[in-house]
This record gives structure tokens, C-alpha cells and sequence, in this order.
């Protein structure tokens, strides 16, 4: 089975639903268990929202382009967005504040990394930046 | 109230609940902000969340729940929910919120635990 869907998401928090929609439609046909739909479903509203916020910075002139690709044994997600690239030195490596209270933000690309097999971005030089996610069917 | 969540306050004896039905989102947390600031449920002793099994959290929703059991337990408020599905109730306990609120299958076990105090 090859499927090759792409979308272009208007640049507003909760327009990430419509790949949702569609990523979880293919990964039904496709035999994925609920238990890795969920993860699915998170892994790609977090990017989204990544990619709206801090890619696109809430520019509602932007897209944010999304390419679902189903192969026999796994579905690849990239995100696209106009940003500058994420920087990994401002990933956050520690989710507890000193007074061991959970951090308030900054588990998107955390959820993201737990969520899916393989995980990847990139700056295109002039063209944006490009988050890939692969997630296999079987665990 | 915005309309991709429905937030009610109600009480249960010394219990303060918050019930959410719907999208945990940025733009939907200040509706959970907004009843956690009810002086009823603020000042509250005991505060439990009851979510729908079908509600959708994202990381921005996350926060304002994050704010709250940070309120909750610099006052040492004693903060449960039940009604989570499996996939909310283990992102809870990747990001640790679960070291502020205490996660439950069934409402019966999360009223049973204030009443262990």
C-alpha cells in the first residue's frame, strides 16, 4: 500500500485537527492499533503547533504544509513552516523547575521524540524548515 | 465560553470539582483558569478534575493544567482527576504532572482517596 496525501493548513492554532483527521483516516486503513493512533494524533498536533507558533510565528498570511505518506509498514509525516529552523540548544533537556514542579511549557518536540520511531528537521536554505516523523505499525 | 470546551464547577461535600468536556488547547486553558479562580474552588482544600475520556490536550492546553497543580500544591492543595483515557493519563506521567495530581480510573477511587487524608 502507497498513499501520498498532501495539505495546506492555514497558519491557526487548531488547524492542526485537519491533519489530524486525515493522518488518523490512513492510519485505520493501514491497521494501526487505537493505542499508536493516539500517539500518532499527539505527535503530529505538536508539530503542527510547533510549526505555528514558533516556525510561523501565528503569521496567518503563512501555510503550514503537511505531506502524509503511507508505505507497507510505516506512515511518514513532514511538517513544513517558513521559520528560521528549530535550534537545538533551545529544546528543553529538563522538565522540572527547582521547586520540582513540572516545567509550564516546552514538551512539544519531548512528546514528539516518545511518541514516533523516527524523528528528524531540518532548514532548507530559503525554503523554510522541515520536520519529519516516521511511525512504524508495528512498535 | 468558548465553544471547543465546556467547563463546569460544582461540589461534593469538602471536594471542589472541575468538570471538562472537549479541547484542552492555549486557546481554551484560561475556561479551566477561570473556574480554578472561583474563590469556592481556589480556597478549597480537596480539588478534582473530572475530564471527559474523549478530551483532546495538547501542550499548550498541558500548561494551564500545570499552572494549576503548581497553585495547588505551593498552598497544598490536594489535587486528583479520573476520566482521563490511557493516552492523557501516560503523557501526565511522562511530564511529571502526576508529582502534583494524583490520576484515577474511576471517580469512586479518586473521592476515596481525599477521604483516606
Amino acid at each position: 500500500m502507497e498513499q501520498l496525501v498532501e495539505l495546506q493548513l492555514p497558519n491557526i492554532i487548531g488547524s492542526e485537527k485537519a491533519a489530524i483527521e486525515k493522518a488518523v483516516s490512513i492510519a485505520e486503513d493501514m491497521g494501526f492499533s487505537q493505542d499508536r493512533i493516539e500517539d500518532l494524533k499527539t505527535a503530529i498536533a505538536e508539530a503542527c503547533i510547533n510549526a505555528i507558533e514558533h516556525g510561523n510565528k501565528f503569521d496567518e498570511n503563512t501555510k503550514v504544509g503537511i505531506t502524509l505518506a503511507a508505505n507497507e509498514n510505516s506512515l511518514e509525516v513532514v511538517v513544513h513552516d517558513n521559520g528560521e529552523g528549530i535550534d537545538p540548544n533551545k529544546i528543553p533537556k529538563k522538565f522540572v523547575t527547582e521547586e520540582g514542579l513540572p516545567q509550564r511549557r516546552g514538551y512539544g518536540i519531548f512528546l514528539i521524540n516518545n511518541f514516533v520511531n523516527e524523528f528528524a528537521y531540518k532548514k532548507k536554505p530559503g525554503a523554510g524548515n522541515e520536520v519529519k516523523m516516521v511511525i512504524h505499525l508495528n512498535k | 465560553m468558548s465553544k471547543d470546551i465546556q467547563v463546569s464547577t460544582n461540589q461534593k461535600g469538602d471536594i471542589a470539582v472541575i468538570s471538562i468536556k472537549g479541547d484542552v488547547t492555549a486557546d481554551t486553558g484560561g475556561e479551566i483558569d477561570k473556574a480554578y479562580l472561583q474563590e469556592s474552588v481556589l480556597n478549597s482544600p480537596k480539588l478534582l478534575f473530572e475530564f471527559d475520556r474523549d478530551c483532546y490536550i495538547n501542550s499548550g492546553g498541558l500548561a494551564f493544567l500545570i499552572d494549576i497543580a503548581s497553585q495547588g500544591r505551593k498552598k497544598e492543595q490536594k489535587i486528583n482527576a479520573f476520566g482521563l483515557s490511557d493516552h492523557f493519563q501516560k503523557i501526565f506521567h511522562m511530564i511529571g504532572i502526576t508529582r502534583c495530581i494524583k490520576i484515577f480510573q474511576t471517580e469512586e477511587s479518586a473521592v476515596e482517596d481525599f477521604l483516606s487524608d
